[in-house]
């Protein structure tokens, strides 16, 4: 620690604290325009000179001055006062000073030091910039006029989201945030630069002229697309979600959001909003009262009978609505065929975790991404999936020198990171590259010895039988000294943390992969570090806190794939859809719409008239995360608070009201508001003991665990190539989640369709260049996609994001992790 | 006794001869002062609204009775697709004229402001615009 002495008061901070990290920590403000806490200083703006009596004879910038034992810091005299009038008038000489029209005013930084400075006059004169704006897409406009050179945009870009959009061209007068080739902006369209941006030259699109920032009501909240649980700050006026605010201080991700929780906001005010009720009559769905719609559904759902019911749950409701969703069938129905996510998506959690662990959740959390030494990330898609992770990850990797090792079925972005190491295996063999990492370990006796303890280690040392690096090596395309290579590093390294992506559209990341990855974590002494384990990335936002209120079956209940069976088969003859699109996101799209046409009350509750609703017999019309107070769990198990924004849309309840009113209909209990509900969640669930809503406060709260591992061996199922065909894997798209990203006008607007992702070689031998129609076909079913070609896919393989309605992956695809499929033009 | 009643009759019979304070309205109309507060005027500029839509006038007016919409022209430049003012809510201070960065919006002499209806007292845009 240093001690110095600023303003005359007296400060001690950390050695590697600069100037003005202790100004802030004594709370003494220094106006700066370059910084943002997330970002490397720069010292580019020369706003934060402060003098130091033992460096007299000029200014110091506060921002890069590292503090030094007895340092006497002067931070406002008339003489630093001038310097930085000085530097305002320099920057207002080129500023064009059009905030009547800039989006930016009121949380422009310029504007409020130049208000505070009092700079009223210029002693300089100079044309100003003419830079042509950037107009050319549609989430983020370039007014390059307005730009103060911080080159905060670029930092960002480089340091955290590890694209590298932009870069200063030109020097002198007519240096200027330059993009490739100084042409129009093509990029991930994540909007960092934009939320660092402290003027207007960078703007949200979508937001553009929508209001001014001082009339929205800043709400706090958490996103509702994946499950990473970034909170975020909603800006609302008039009954409307207009944009997200940046607030530097907000989660562990200090405010930083991906393109969807940026820009992804508009499905809350969509047109496309359900308003009321409707109920099928005469084959037709027609508006109904409430009244009408709910009494049809209680007496839809009882006269079906405790067995002939079945319940497909979103995990985008609140921890508090699936809790009311299990006690409607469990306590009410008296049915326990309640699942969500195709039964698969969560199976890593719910049984794979809860077998080897004791319970169903990751044994880490997020913030010991950074704290690692490696990452051993199961799949590329880590990145596509939680894009927030993967800053994480891009700033472990970056910032703290962490080994990054990905095994993947394909490259992608996370390969492109300095020293990455992409281990690309032949589509479907996860498990058995698993295991075979797993057997080196065994072999050259770098077993742990915090292993010998767990239960169960000699059996699946037996198991582990003919997984040698060189069989291994044959079936997966991995050469087996790297194999070796891989395992040895992974034991070796003193911290290592695997990361395995969950996801509807992933069908062979369930259980026995989450059960192989914990064996190799148990093995290797992984488990119960800080910075080690196993993360386990649930899909949607609150698919860990769905997996703790217990949506999934047991005893005797059906999973999804046995009630979409059962429906066909006319056991199931009421089926209660809540926020779920099966006809889209499940495996095998004639099967599952076949089946809901059979059943014979299909019930239907989401925001939206998605396929599956168009099915149903009543559509219930629900509110979005934006509309109720509740709380989401993250893949980290942090307990976040989702409050209210806006009132619902049209005629539209909560899934709360819903339930709650549907469980009062049917004679069971009824809550008056969600914080009633929470308060029986802290007594009846485990880990949430004692929590309230006031505890969580803005952080929010981590649901605690107590390790009680157990090894239970996994056997790989062999992958049958089908010769002349392709291997089709499927999985996320970056600017998409499930299927609710289709409403964001964001998302839509860099992403609109499904595409298909095919290697060079292969683009060579067909014949098929970018944006191409080809034809993908399996099992008798066929869908037309735009063709994609590039160099991250290996020979052989085809890569499909599966979130959209038309020409959908799932026609082709029947849950198996690798579909083979035959490609033509 | 007397005295005080003749004394009073004398100012009243006074007044007789002089000119009357009122005004006959509507026959005869007051001469309005130039920097009297009446009914607002958006002015022009170019055949266009100078308004710019920065939204200050309503961000300042105490009486909350200002609604600006921002659109996008073609020239991606912003404008005021709506501008209301309801004068029943007005108080005719004036603080949105002197808020206007761009003198955009000035006040009339227009007093007349009776009307039948409670809608007719939402000036829109376009009514606004044709004050003179």
């Amino acid at each position: 620690m240093v001690n110095l002495t600023i303003d005359d008061k007296k400060v001690t901070v950390p050695k590697d604290a600069t100037i003005y990290d202790a100004a802030k920590s004594a709370g003494i403000r220094i106006p700066i325009l370059c910084h943002d806490k997330k970002l490397h200083p720069f010292g580019g703006c020369r706003m934060c000179l402060v003098e130091v009596e033992q460096m007299k004879g000029r200014l110091i910038p506060a921002c890069t001055t590292p503090v030094t034992e007895g340092m006497i810091v002067k931070t406002t005299t008339p003489e630093i006062i001038n310097a930085r009038k000085l530097v305002l008038e320099l920057l207002l000489l080129k500023h064009p000073v059009d905030c009547p029209v800039c989006d930016a005013a009121g949380d422009c930084d310029l504007q409020n030091l130049t208000y505070e400075y009092k700079v009223n006059t210029n002693q300089f004169t100079d044309e100003k910039f003419n830079h042509k704006i950037d107009y050319e897409n549609p989430l983020i406009e370039r007014d390059m006029n307005r730009c103060i050179h911080c080159g905060k945009c670029a930092r960002i870009c480089d340091e955290i989201v590890s694209f590298g959009a932009y870069t200063f061209i030109n020097r002198g007068i007519e240096a200027k945030m330059g993009t490739e080739f100084d042409g129009p902006l093509n990029c991930e369209f994540c909007g960092s630069c934009v939320s660092v941006c402290p003027v207007g030259a960078l703007v949200s699109r979508p937001f553009k002229f929508k209001a001014r920032w001082w009339s929205l009501n800043k709400v706090k909240s958490v996103c509702s697309y994946c499950g990473t649980g970034c909170q975020l700050t909603l800006g609302v006026k008039g009954n409307k979600v207009l944009t997200t605010v940046y607030d530097e201080n907000q989660g562990f991700h200090n405010g930083q959001l991906c393109t969807r929780g940026r820009f992804g906001y508009q499905f809350v005010n969509s047109d496309k909003r359900l308003s009321t009720p409707l109920v099928r009559k005469n084959g037709r769905l027609e508006p109904a009262t409430w009244d009408e719609a709910l009494a049809a559904v209680a007496e839809g759902l009882k006269s079906a009978g405790s067995d002939a019911v079945a319940g497909l749950v979103s995990p985008r409701l609140t921890n508090e609505e699936l809790y009311l969703a299990r006690k409607l069938f469990k306590d009410v129905l008296g049915s326990n065929n309640l699942d969500h996510s195709a039964g698969y998506a969560h199976s890593a959690l719910s049984h794979g975790a809860m077998e080897s662990l004791g319970f169903a959740a990751s044994p880490s959390t997020v913030t010991d991404i950074q704290k690692s030494d490696l990452l051993l990330v199961v799949k590329t898609d880590a990145y596509e999936t939680h894009p927030v992770l993967g800053f994480e990850i891009n700033l472990g990797v970056k910032r703290k020198g962490v080994d990054l090792r990905v095994i993947s079925d394909k490259k992608g972005k996370l390969s492109r990171l300095p020293k990455a190491k992409t281990y690309v295996y032949k589509p479907g063999n996860e498990i058995l590259l698993v295991n075979a990492l797993a057997k080196v370990i065994v072999d050259n006796n770098l077993t742990d010895p915090s292993a010998m303890g767990v239960a169960g280690l000699e059996e699946y040392n037996k198991s582990l039988e003919g997984y040698s690096p060189a069989q291994a090596a044959e079936v997966c395309g991995i050469a087996a000294e790297e194999i070796i290579g891989l395992a040895t590093d992974y034991a070796k390294a003193d911290k290592a943390l695997i990361l395995l992506p969950l996801g509807l559209g992933y069908p062979g990341h369930d259980k026995a992969l989450a059960q192989a990855l914990i064996n190799l974590a148990l093995v290797a002494g992984k488990i119960g570090k800080e910075g080690s384990g196993v993360l386990i990335m649930g899909e949607k936002n609150n698919s860990q806190g769905a997996v703790d209120m217990g949506v999934y079956p047991a005893g005797n209940g059906k999973g999804a794939t046995d009630i979409i069976a059962s429906c066909a088969a006319g056991a199931t003859k009421a089926l209660y859809v809540v926020g779920e699109n099966p006809v889209v996101s499940y495996p095998n799209r004639k099967k599952v719409a076949d089946a809901l046409d059979k059943v014979g009350f299909l019930v239907v509750q989401d925001l939206f008239l998605t396929e599956t609703a168009e099915k149903a017999h009543v559509v219930l019309p629900a509110c979005s995360f934006a509309e109720k107070d509740g709380t989401f769990t993250s893949v980290g198990r942090m307990v976040q608070r989702v409050r209210k924004a806006i009132k619902p849309i049209g005629a539209s309840r909560s899934d709360f009201d819903i339930l709650n009113e549907l469980s009062s209909r049917l004679g069971g209990a009824s809550f008056a508001d969600s914080s009633q509900v929470f308060v029986e969640i802290a007594r009846e669930v485990a880990g949430y003991n004692g929590l309230t809503y006031d505890k969580l406060g803005d952080e929010g709260a981590l649901v605690p665990v107590a390790v009680k591992g157990r090894f239970v061996p996994v056997a790989a199922s062999p992958v049958k190539a089908e010769a002349g065909k392709y291997a089709l894997v499927t999985g996320s798209a970056l600017y998409h989640c499930g299927t609710m990203s289709r409403f964001g006008q964001g998302p839509m607007h860099v992403c609109p369709e499904g595409y298909a992702e095919f290697s060079r070689e292969d683009a060579a031998v067909l014949k098929i260049q970018d944006n191409d129609l080809v034809k993908l076909t399996s099992a008798g079913a066929e869908i037309n996609l735009k063709a994609k070609v590039n160099m991250r896919m290996p020979k052989g393989v085809v890569f499909a994001p599966y979130h959209f309605g038309e020409e959908s992956i799932n026609n082709i695809t029947d849950g198996s992790p690798v579909t083979w499929v035959a490609v033509s033009k | 006794m007397i005295m005080p009643l003749l004394k009073g009759l004398g100012i009243t019979l006074s007044h007789l001869f002089k000119k009357p304070v009122t005004l006959q309205y509507p026959d005869e109309m007051p001469e309005v002062a130039p920097r009297f507060r009446g009914l607002h005027a958006l002015n022009i500029s170019h055949d266009k609204a100078k308004c710019v839509a920065c939204y200050l006038c309503p961000t300042v007016c105490p009486a909350k009775c200002i609604k600006v919409e921002a659109g996008e022209d073609e020239n991606h430049n912003k404008y005021a697709a709506e501008y209301e003012i309801d004068m029943l809510r007005c108080i005719f201070c004036g603080y949105c004229v002197e808020a206007c960065p761009v003198d955009a919006v000035r006040m009339t002499q227009t007093f007349e402001l009776a009307n039948y209806k409670r809608a007719d007292f939402v000036f829109t845009k376009d009514r606004l615009l044709e004050k003179k």
